[in-house]
């Protein structure tokens, strides 16, 4: 059995407001984990909405995706897609930054530490080994974004074509083989 | 073929334009309401509104598409001077000013409206209030937590004072004494050492979190407001708890917010949440109000432009029809019908316009066969008129020539109609004859006062006198009064009788002449025979002179009593093909010994003609005999025989240079017993006459102008056999 780390990439072309830093798929007891951090960076826009009471929505997407040589990106066979979403709020009352998944939450008294936590992904089960081939090279794929169709309205209108609404990663890619 | 097409493409574009514009309409209305309900915010069908917005552009664009497709159909037809396409366009125009206008205007308003009133939510004094009411809230809660800091500081106190055997029972007396929720002492890496809660069942503590005891480790209060798991709100004082031996133990006291607090602190918050949300998009909501305005206003804008067209194309249609319609009838086709599906006015119009297309057609067949009707009559009298042998003349009340028939104009030689509609005094020149008439007519009609009247009248001609018979009648019903002068040109007829007449006189003449004469001979013969001995010389001598002459005379009556009876005789000849040169050189022979020189001309290779041999031998030896005795007392006689071919068939004449016929014989010198010469019948050229009269010829005598007499002979050739060898044989 063999894991494949990649890591640390300090992205490039776009200036993404977030970005992997590293990044871990471990096979174990027969599923495999995924581990990764991003680093998330609010534009001032998000931040001020935030504090202003608006809760953000954020999305992590995996993909483990089997390439095939003949086809093009779109049509390639999607093995695994998960989708985790993790809410962001702000309490003015109490000054405390809520994070919340599913029935769990966690306040934090400053943003910075909520952040950090949100961009800790650690010991996630995302597929059964038993689901990849041997000899096979698969395409793995994550990425962290914010959830824009779940701002309120006219947030989302603002958001149309706006760099100020634009928290996200591009895919980050990488290739898993057993 | 290919317009009957077009037309179906047409009306099936149209009904598609129209399902497309309902569907636009339609599509339109759901976007727009999608859109209002998305302000709110609810989690509907319209959540994706990135999507619903392009959707809305989308069926913009299209109908922009579709409206300018139609424009340029419509301008291309205004091109094309299609009519009722200006119609169109001027009804488009109006459609377009009368929707546009409110629409743009009611835009304008809305959209000055919705900025003032998204503005008019925010005010400084409730933002300021709700500010307030939310620092009230963490003022009051700040307050709790000093107050229980206070306790837990009197606590950790009495828990570091001294040592304590039961720390359970500690606690709880000092957490009874301070009323609070709930206390827990831990050790300073987090475990419990003891804990007491108001409520009995509860028997853990409110989990401590890691800041919280790093921080009390360094000597520090831990203060914090914080929601519990049911979202209420609990305030948690943790203090230090420095106990005599250097250890160090954490105090934590959890108080409950009170209810009333809570639930007013929470309300403030989300108001101030809300307004706060509010006032971040209101640049957004003024965006998607604009947005969803102007698009509501575009599809309702084109939407109605297509309407426009589409209303405007089917209000002038009937009128393109019409057009059409109204030329074809200008240029005489009312075979245009149109359908009618339309109960308007224009519908009416076209069914009126049908209804008169179909009377002008029926009328014009009527007409038509009217007219076939009337021009078959009058061809038909035409013919009858054409083909009569008698002329047929009509004049006006003026005596100004009418009409005339073929007849007339052979009769009279004349060609009648240019004269039509001429005065009398015009006719002199051109038809000498037609005077004649007129003045017959004239004098009958008016100073007679006759309307019905026959007479018989003698005109000269060219070629001599012509009888006419005349028998007029006036018109005197129906609107055209006039006369009508029928003639008959008689003059054969009288000849024929007189022919006929003349004949038959010479018959009964030879007959009864002939019979006494051979007994006057043959008693002078005898006389001469009985006498003469008995006679003396010179009585002898008379009688036999006498007798002589007697004898000479009776043979010479006998001779002119034969010629008559040939003339009378007139047997019917027997028509077979004739070559007439060699008939004409088998004659000649017997005068090659005459004395006036002869010359024969005779021509080439001349077709037969069709003849009786015999009586054709009678002619020709009558014009040389007449010749000779012509040219008898001329010095030096010539007589010149001639034949040759002419267009209607074979001419032969006959021409001396003797003296050439009296003037005065030329118009009867056909007529028996008529003769220039002392001794002679008179019947040389009335056979001649009779036998190319009864061969279908004409003849014609002249006194040309190099002197003498001319006759002419004109033959019918053959039919059936113009070859010349054939005529040989037969002959």
């Amino acid at each position: 059995m063999l894991g494949v780390l990649l890591l640390v990439s300090v992205s490039l072309a776009r200036a993404d407001s977030i970005f992997v830093q590293s990044v871990e798929l471990t096979p174990e007891n027969g599923d495999y984990y995924l581990n990764a951090s991003f680093n998330i960076g609010l534009t001032p826009t998000v931040e001020e909405a935030l504090n202003r009471g608006v809760a953000l929505h954020f999305l992590v997407e995996f993909a483990l995706i089997y390439p095939r040589w003949y086809t093009l990106y779109f049509w390639n066979k999607r093995l695994v897609e998960l989708q985790q979403t993790y809410r962001l709020s702000y309490n003015a009352l109490t000054r405390q930054y809520r994070l919340s998944y599913g029935v769990l939450h966690q306040t934090f008294n400053t943003l910075e530490n909520a952040l950090s936590v949100l961009g800790g992904l650690s010991d996630q089960p995302v597929f059964e080994a038993a689901l990849l081939d041997e000899d096979r090279v698969y395409e793995a794929q994550l990425r962290m974004r914010l959830d824009t169709s779940r701002l309120p309205k006219p947030f989302q209108i603002d958001a149309l074509g706006s760099d100020d609404w634009d928290v996200s990663s591009s895919w980050f890619r990488w290739t898993i083989g057993r | 073929m290919n317009r009957s097409l077009q037309k179906l493409r047409r009306s099936l574009m149209t009904r598609g334009m129209r399902y497309v514009v309902g569907l636009a309409l339609i599509l339109g209305v759901v976007m727009l309401y999608l859109l209002s309900t998305a302000s709110t915010n609810t989690t509907d069908v319209g959540n994706d509104l990135p999507r619903l917005l392009g959707f809305g552009v989308a069926i913009v664009v299209a109908l922009l598409l579709l409206v300018g497709f139609q424009l340029v159909l419509l301008r291309r037809r205004l091109k094309a001077r299609i009519f009722g396409s200006k119609l169109t366009l001027r009804l488009v125009i109006v459609f377009t000013i009368v929707s546009v206008l409110p629409g743009v205007v009611m835009y304008g308003i809305s959209v000055q409206f919705l900025a003032g009133s998204i503005e008019s939510w925010f005010d400084v004094r409730v933002d300021s209030a709700l500010e307030s009411g939310l620092n009230l809230g963490r003022v009051n809660l700040e307050t709790g937590l000093r107050e229980l800091q206070r306790k837990a500081d009197s606590m950790a106190v009495s828990l570091s004072d001294g040592e304590m055997v039961t720390p359970v029972s500690t606690l709880n007396e000092l957490r009874e004494k301070a009323a609070v929720n709930e206390a827990a002492l831990l050790s300073a890496d987090g475990n419990i050492i003891a804990f007491s809660g108001v409520e009995s069942e509860q028997l853990m503590p409110v989990v401590p979190n890691p800041s919280m005891l790093r921080q009390v480790r360094l000597q520090q209060p831990y203060l914090a407001v914080e929601e519990d798991g049911a979202s209420k709100l609990r305030l948690r004082v943790a203090v230090p708890v420095n106990q005599p031996g250097g250890e160090t133990q954490i105090l934590q006291l959890v108080q409950p917010v009170s209810e009333r607090l809570a639930r007013d602190a929470a309300l403030v918050q989300e108001a101030y949440r809300d307004y706060q949300e509010l006032s971040l998009s209101r640049h957004g909501l003024k965006r998607l109000y604009t947005l969803a305005l102007t698009l509501s206003l575009g599809l309702a804008l084109l939407s109605v432009l297509l309407l426009a067209i589409l209303f405007s194309n089917r209000l002038s249609s009937p009128l393109g029809f019409l057009a059409a319609g109204t030329r074809a009838v200008a240029q005489g086709d009312f075979s245009l019908r149109q359908p009618v599906h339309r109960h308007d006015e224009l519908g009416v119009l076209t069914e009126s316009f049908n209804a008169m297309t179909d009377q002008l057609s029926e009328a014009q067949r009527a007409a038509q066969h009217h007219q076939e009707a009337l021009s078959a009559a009058k061809a038909y009298l035409e013919s009858i008129l054409a083909n009569l042998s008698a002329g047929v003349l009509s004049f006006d009340k003026q005596f100004r020539l009418r009409a005339s028939n073929r007849s007339a104009e052979k009769i009279l030689g004349a060609d009648l109609t240019q004269l039509i509609g001429k005065r009398a005094e015009n006719w002199t020149a051109s038809a000498p004859r037609l005077v004649n008439i007129w003045q017959v007519a004239r004098s009958r009609f008016v100073d007679g006062a006759e309307s019905t009247w026959e007479q018989q009248i003698d005109v000269d001609t060219q070629t001599g006198k012509q009888v006419l018979l005349l028998r007029g009648s006036q018109l005197l019903e129906g609107e055209e009064k006039g006369y009508v002068v029928v003639f008959d040109d008689v003059t054969k007829l009288l000849q024929a009788q007189r022919y006929a007449a003349w004949g038959e006189v010479a018959r009964r003449l030879a007959h009864e002449i002939k019979n006494p004469l051979t007994p006057i001979q043959l008693s002078a013969e005898r006389l001469e025979r009985r006498l003469a001995e008995k006679l003396d010389a010179s009585d002898s001598d008379v009688l036999n002179r006498s007798t002589h002459t007697i004898v000479n005379q009776v043979s010479a009556l006998k001779d002119m009593v034969n010629a008559f009876s040939e003339y009378a005789r007139s047997p019917e000849p027997d028509l077979v093909p004739v070559d007439l040169n060699a008939l004409v050189s088998d004659v000649l022979q017997l005068y090659e010994a005459s004395r006036p020189r002869l010359s024969v001309e005779l021509g080439r290779d001349l077709p037969a003609i069709s003849g009786d041999s015999t009586q054709l031998r009678q002619l020709v030896h009558n014009l040389l005999q007449n010749a000779e005795q012509a040219v008898a007392e001329v010095s030096q006689p010539r007589i010149i025989v001639r034949t040759w071919m002419a267009s209607d068939g074979v001419v032969l004449s006959v021409s001396d240079n003797g003296p050439g016929f009296p003037e005065q014989m030329m118009a009867r010198v056909f007529e028996p017993y008529v003769t220039s010469k002392a001794r002679g019948t008179g019947l040389g050229l009335a056979i001649v006459k009779k036998i190319v009269e009864e061969h279908g010829g004409s003849v014609t005598v002249s006194n040309p102008e190099s002197g003498g007499a001319l006759v002419e002979i004109r033959l019918a050739r053959a039919t059936g056999m113009p070859d010349t060898r054939q005529a040989a044989i037969n002959q």
